[in-house]
């Protein structure tokens, strides 16, 4: 409970700090949701051509992509330090969290809003109204699934990140997978064969992200549903050990001071 | 125009200071390309058709490749300009022997040589191994000389949306709207051969298939006819989106207050 109220008082002030350049961040989430619908066009345009692909239609694809940009959304929204973690432990600026009484990892990759996660959180729903397959019950769906979504997207950025504890800077790297599970969490998963579909599922865990998501939001299954409890709990573990084991081999950046 | 040169020679040599960097950021190409593979040759056989408007899955997979090339070789010089007025490194700039413009042309045009052919290097690479060989090996000069056209257009619009933070706050929606509009009407994730025929229209006319179409088409389709007026159509833009460089550039000029410093 207290961890839950230290991180709706750092939610608020960061968004506080994002309204004071209240042009810049109305501009970056119209923009962004222009961005997206923008994109979508392009399988808007796919669709009209080939119908469909291996019994994935339009609609299947607005349920995918509205989960998917959600959840990137929320993660970008609520936890946007996850995006460069691995900068702030090259540079010794962990120094700054390791010296307050709170967890190191929560109070890090929450302490940074990206304004952009709004519009994607937001057109995440507009998608999914859009699908044709709305429904009131899809929608709390929609919602645990996008949820879920954000905790496996949240997690696996932690572990990608956290890599920079034994391999230092990561740039690229990070950049190279956060693009891979993007791209392939809004590829219908009907395209992949089994070999695919296990690095989907493991090594850039895009199906937790895009379609299967999609699948408990079009049609309630229990096993689906505890698929994806089971990967983010798998994922929230696997990125909190992590990171754990790499703080011990952190070097200070000697940067240690209490701002008051 | 030696200066210039030297500025595009010193940006290539800083470009290959950090080999790690240039390839890391080449790898990206390596993912997309295999998920194209995965949708087209699963659309290919849904259609049960060897061509689609004339292309095979070969070469679907090759233009997709020029264009990934293009689009991922490009520098965000847009996002660089931007800063350049925010933060006012622009008046230190203005005060060179060298005009402001050109110079972030040359700077460009360097840091895009090798980024391009780091990519074209894995691209070409995975491509060869999901569906063999180019198509055309020996006609790659003529999509060349489009791909450098497309760079100068690809700079002209990226430099007008850094441009634009002379009177906006923040120009990153322009950049993100910019490279929506390049992927629908520059046919960056579909040949716009698939498109519908209004559509197909529409977007030949645009700079953007200039800009991605056009080199990549080539490359898979050579043709001399083809060539000479894509060649038009580039110039007709390169000049046009020259003129409303200039003009931006001086009226944003009329909006920077210098300090002292």
């Amino acid at each position: 409970m207290g961890q839950l109220k230290f991180l709706l008082a750092v939610w608020k002030a960061n968004l506080l700090s994002a309204m004071e350049y209240r042009v810049a961040f109305l501009s970056q989430v119209i923009g962004m949701m222009l961005n997206n619908f923008m994109y979508f066009a392009i399988w808007i345009v796919f669709f009209q051509r080939f119908k469909d692909v291996n019994g994935w239609g339009l609609n299947d694809m607005w349920v995918t992509f509205g989960v998917l940009a959600s959840a990137f959304g929320l993660v970008s929204l609520l936890f946007g330090n996850a995006f460069n973690l691995s900068d702030i432990i090259m540079k010794g600026r962990l120094d700054y969290y390791l010296s307050l009484p709170r967890p190191v990892l929560l109070h890090a990759v929450a302490s940074r809003m990206i304004g952009s996660g709004m519009g994607d959180f937001t057109y995440g729903f507009i998608s999914y109204a859009l699908s044709g397959l709305f429904s009131w019950d899809g929608l709390a769906r929609f919602l645990l699934a996008t949820l879920l979504a954000a905790v496996v997207f949240a997690s696996f950025l932690i572990i990608i990140q956290s890599l920079a504890f034994w391999l230092g800077m990561l740039t690229n790297f990070t950049n190279v997978m956060i693009n891979a599970i993007l791209t392939f969490g809004i590829y219908p998963a009907t395209l992949f064969d089994t070999t695919a579909k296990f690095v989907l599922f493991t090594i850039i865990p895009a199906a937790f992200m895009g379609s299967l998501p999609a699948d408990l939001i079009r049609t309630f299954s229990w096993t689906t549903l505890g698929q994806l409890f089971l990967g983010a709990f798998v994922f929230l573990c696997l990125a909190t050990s992590l990171f754990r084991l790499g703080l011990r081999r952190y070097e200070s950046g000697s940067g240690i001071q209490v701002e008051v | 125009m030696k200066k210039y040169l030297s500025i595009f020679k010193i940006q290539v040599v800083n470009s290959l200071a950090y080999p790690g960097e240039l390839v890391g950021r080449s790898l990206m190409i390596i993912p997309f390309m295999w998920v194209f593979y995965q949708l087209w040759s699963v659309t290919f056989r849904s259609t049960g058709a060897e061509a689609i408007n004339g292309l095979t899955l070969r070469d679907t997979l090759w233009y997709l490749m020029m264009a990934e090339t293009i689009e991922l070789g490009r520098p965000r010089i847009a996002r660089t300009v931007a800063e350049n007025v925010k933060d006012g490194s622009i008046a230190y700039l203005l005060n060179k022997p060298y005009d402001f413009m050109l110079y972030q042309f040359s700077t460009s045009m360097g840091e895009t040589v090798f980024r391009t052919a780091t990519n074209a290097l894995f691209g070409g690479a995975i491509t060869w191994w999901l569906v063999g060989p180019p198509p055309h090996l020996s006609n790659w000069t003529l999509a060349l000389v489009a791909v450098m056209g497309a760079w100068i257009l690809n700079f002209a619009m990226n430099a007008l949306i850094g441009l634009a933070a002379f009177v906006a706050e923040d120009v990153a929606p322009f950049e993100w709207i910019y490279q929506k509009l390049a992927f629908i009407f520059g046919g960056l994730l579909i040949p716009l051969d698939f498109y519908p025929q209004w559509l197909q229209t529409l977007s030949r006319f645009l700079p953007f298939s200039s800009m991605v179409y056009a080199p990549a088409r080539l490359f898979v389709a050579p043709n001399a006819g083809g060539f000479t007026s894509i060649i038009a159509l580039q110039f007709f833009w390169i000049m046009a989106l020259s003129l409303a460089l200039s003009l931006a550039y001086r009226k944003g000029l009329t909006y920077l207050t210098v300090n002292g410093g």
